[in-house]
């Protein structure tokens, strides 16, 4: 996974030296020598300072415990009620009727990500590409700017967009509501675009100049060094940027719930409103008690451990990656 | 002298949390709380409004989310005053709440504006919201997929029309779920095969309200009592209301708001009511 | 023979490269489509009345006031409770840690926070902070349940800024003989404080966007909060609100205009200030 961009939006973190070892190459004192040129109180001093970063650092590792932790009592009292298996297998969502099946949610959130996957996938990728091997630098200008600003759209505004200009044109088009996967696919393919291609040119950005210029000495076209030569190359990168699309995809909540139509079943078509993991925690929330409450507290351990698995999916590959490499 | 920075940082946000907690929570004599039911909403928070301008120092805080959740908090005591648009339910009723009918509404089907249709019996609706009827050349209209438009389980026009028309059936669970009455009215205006209900109130010219059994939905029919689809819209305390809120409900009941913030709302004085 | 083979490859590029040039014009046309969109539905509608005024009435006419200062006090609170939390982690992970199983942790930890989807950070904020510690629906749960999500953002910025340092700097300082956090006080940190500072910026743009989170942990009732421990609708809550209820459009267009606004401002700053600094580095 690249360092230089939030790993969930795809959010540039300006360009900087991306040398990660500069650091850790700066020499530094020997202990020993350190303790006969600096005084106690320095020593202790910065002991301390020392422990002090590491305790904020640790507060990242408290945050996911705390989540599991509070998220998980409020709702472990479902899965002891009804069952692991129930919950996670059982089809029918009805908390009205002490039905909490969220099966069906589990299967529309795949849809709806795979498919926005499957259409802002290519998007990122050919916009990376077009960014790191194609553009002037005039077009670069105005092209990764845009990503950049893609980027930075609240979640809200999208969904927005979708429920007052593309539920309209889609119920036009096609007939019906207008809600359903094809409105859903199209809103999060624009959402995940900049979290894949950000991530995917860094990682074709770092496939040495020297590969292209042989490529291109052995009479290679363009298109050729892309996708014989640079693409393979920078494979382990672009994996790990879908992926964090696929995490976005599956998490996203407001800009899904204003174009799903939120019908707890699954879809017979893409044009038919649907109900996901992440909206059925906005949409019931507001009224839930007791074991319903508990049932969407439930919803979310499970979407908490959705996102960890796809994050230890892209330490796993990274790693299995540099092994290979 | 980074660390002095930092040290002045943590020291101002100690401060704003410590004046903060010396705030006395609301609640008290000078401000009100009051929330629930969306569709009772708009004629409690403009009647708010008049009533902040006739007692000035005096806060009426009115928010909406649902009816359920508007009678869960006032039994509880997390807010003043309950709003619902529905009667109470036989295991609400004996939580200790008085409940005060503020004005009339009735519920309207409604359609596009290019359905032929024009009328349905209230046994057709129940089909169609179960999903059984699914497209509208069997009710009489054109050969198209009927878009069914539903609520969202927190509104209390929801609960109303289910009462009213599904009795104990289930709404069709392939319908499209949305949470705001503006929502199906503008899903509706837009899709040529979809039906929706919302509050008589709130339609206007880009939809067509449908005549149930035979009898159009307006007012007269609302006022005396012949269009089926009619409820009463509560404010609810915990025990009988005093103080403020008292001043705040009578304020409501008042001819003048009645005449003017209920009926500007779409709905009808709850003095209209023969039943 | 070999002139067919040329021209199939010649051709094959050129149709590739064509389609390339779609993709990255297909991802502009999106981001101009929904700029433009917004702001022309909503420009009507920023008016000075309409930044400064409360909303009244049954449909929220009338301004959104309330709703930008609530957003301005959770994000500035948020950033104030996560930026020394975040830079210090930075510091550490940049200069002190040793690769080993710690280091390892914590890195997966923030990159787990980085990717928890916000509905499951609202519900973690309600129930840890609203009704955990007791604070109700107040700024100040939100603003800890922000900090929560900003943190592994602001701490991968910073310690990339740190990074970015060059070497000799701190050669020089170690050869002087200071210690270990004189130089990183004195001599690394202060060099990269505009790139900590664009990360910050960016960070407070997306906290200004945040609708799950905030949601949850601050309410959703119209108020301008003064204490920490005041609830508020900010302005992304509004625009979701105002959406759904779907009768008064105009006043969502103009919310969605004004966020963007400010949301682009942030991001736009950020990239300034970047650029400067690269230009004045050389």
């Amino acid at each position: 996974m690249s360092d230089s961009h939030d790993p969930r939006t795809g959010e540039p973190i300006p360009e900087m030296c991306t040398d990660p070892k500069s650091a850790e190459n700066a020499p530094r004192p020997p202990a020993r020598q350190a303790l006969m040129t600096i005084s106690k109180a320095t020593y202790f001093k910065e002991a301390a300072l020392k422990n002090l970063f590491l305790v904020c650092a640790c507060v990242a590792v408290a945050g996911v415990a705390l989540i599991f932790l509070f998220v998980g009592l409020e709702g472990w009292p479902i899965f002891a009620k009804v069952g692991v298996f129930n919950f996670l297998g059982g089809l029918k969502w009805y908390p009205t009727k002490q039905f909490f099946g969220i099966l069906t949610l589990i299967v529309n959130s795949m849809l709806a990500m795979i498919g926005a996957l499957a259409i802002g996938g290519p998007l990122a990728v050919g916009t990376a590409v077009f960014l790191s091997e194609v553009a002037s630098p005039r077009m670069r200008e105005i092209v990764r700017p845009a990503v950049e600003l893609l980027a930075g759209i609240p979640s809200v505004v999208y969904g927005f967009f979708g429920l007052v200009m593309l539920r309209p044109i889609v119920a036009h088009l096609f007939g019906g509501l207008g809600f359903g996967l094809f409105t859903v696919w199209m809103i999060l393919a624009v959402m995940i675009v900049p979290t894949i291609a950000t991530l995917t040119e860094d990682a074709l950005r770092s496939v040495p100049d020297g590969i292209r210029e042989a490529s291109y000495a052995m009479g290679a076209t363009k298109w050729q060094t892309i996708w014989r030569v640079l693409l393979p190359a920078a494979k382990i990168g672009i994996i790990d940027a879908i992926i964090l699309g696929m995490g976005r995809a599956i998490g996203e909540t407001m800009a899904v719930v204003m174009v799903a139509g939120n019908a707890r079943v699954i879809p017979d078509g893409i044009f038919k409103p649907f109900l996901t993991l992440t909206t059925v925690i906005v949409l019931d929330m507001p009224y839930a008690a007791g074991d319903h409450r508990t049932a969407l507290f439930g919803v979310a351990i499970v979407l908490f451990i959705i996102s960890m698995i796809f994050v230890a999916a892209i330490r796993v590959i990274s790693r299995f990656g540099k092994g290979m490499s | 002298m980074r660390l002095s920075r930092s040290a002045a940082l943590v020291a101002v946000a100690v401060t704003l949390v410590l004046a903060g907690c010396g705030r006395s929570a609301s609640g008290s004599q000078t401000s009100l709380t009051v929330t629930g039911s969306t569709t009772v909403m708009p004629i409690a928070e403009v009647a708010a409004t008049e009533f902040e301008a006739a007692n000035p120092g005096k806060r009426v805080l009115v928010s909406g989310i649902g009816s359920s959740a508007g009678i869960e908090a006032v039994t509880k005591g997390t807010c003043d005053i309950g709003t619902s648009s529905r009667d109470l339910k036989p295991e609400e009723k004996s939580l200790g709440l008085v409940d005060i009918k503020i004005a009339l509404d009735a519920i309207a089907v409604i359609v596009n504006p290019s359905n032929p249709v024009t009328g349905l019996t209230k046994a057709q609706v129940s089909d169609i919201f179960q999903g059984k009827i699914k497209n509208w050349k069997e009710v009489g209209g054109p050969d198209l997929e009927i878009g069914l438009v539903n609520r969202d389980e927190a509104s209390g026009t929801r609960e109303a029309f289910s009462k009213f028309v599904l009795g104990t059936a289930d709404f069709d669970p392939a319908a499209a779920v949305l949470p705001g009455t503006g929502q199906v009215r503008s899903v509706v205006a837009q899709a040529s095969g979809a039906i929706g209900y919302i509050s008589l109130g709130f339609v206007d010219p880009s939809v067509k309200a449908l005549a149930i059994d035979g009898i159009p939905a307006n007012e007269t029919t609302v006022g005396n009592g012949t269009y089926p689809l009619s409820r009463y819209l509560h404010f609810l305390t915990k025990g009988e209301p005093t103080g403020l809120a008292k001043a705040y409900i009578d304020f409501v009941l008042s001819p003048k708001i009645q005449e003017s913030v209920v009926r500007d709302a779409g709905f009808l004085p709850v003095t209209e009511g023969g039943k | 023979m070999q002139t067919r083979e040329r021209m199939n490859k010649r051709v094959t590029n050129a149709i590739a490269l064509s389609v390339i040039w779609l993709a990255a014009i297909a991802t502009v046309a999106a981001l101009g489509t929904i700029l433009v969109y917004v702001f022309v539905n909503g420009i009507g509608q920023i008016t000075p009345s309409f930044i400064f005024t409360w909303p009244h009435g049954v449909n929220m006419e009338g301004g959104i006031w309330p709703t930008i200062q609530a957003t301005i006090y959770v994000t500035g609170l948020s950033m104030l409770i996560t930026t020394p939390i975040a830079v210090l982690a930075a510091v550490y992970l940049a200069e002190y840690a040793v690769q080993g199983r710690l280091v390892s942790t914590i890195r997966f930890a923030a990159d787990s926070l980085a990717s928890v989807p916000s509905i499951v950070m609202g519900l973690f904020g309600l129930a840890a902070f609203v009704e955990g510690m007791g604070m109700r629906l107040s700024v100040l749960a939100a603003a800890l349940a922000l900090s929560f999500l900003l943190l592994p953002i602001i701490v991968r910025t910073t310690e990339e800024s740190i990074r970015a340092v060059p070497k000799y700097i701190r050669w020089g300082s170690y050869g002087l003989g200071a210690s270990k956090w004189q130089t990183v006080s004195r001599i690394v940190l202060p060099s990269a404080m505009p790139r900590i500072t664009t990360g910050v910026i960016l960070a407070a743009g997306r906290a200004m966007g945040e609708t799950a989170v905030v949601i949850y942990t601050m309410g959703t009732m119209i108020n301008a909060p003064v204490s920490p421990l005041d609830p508020g609708r900010t302005m992304p809550v509004h625009l979701m609100l105002m959406a759904q209820e779907g009768i008064n459009m105009p006043g969502a267009y103009g919310t969605a205009l004004l966020l963007v606004l400010m949301v682009l401002g942030f991001n736009l700053t950020a990239r300034y200030i970047g650029r400067r600094n690269r230009r004045m580095q050389g």
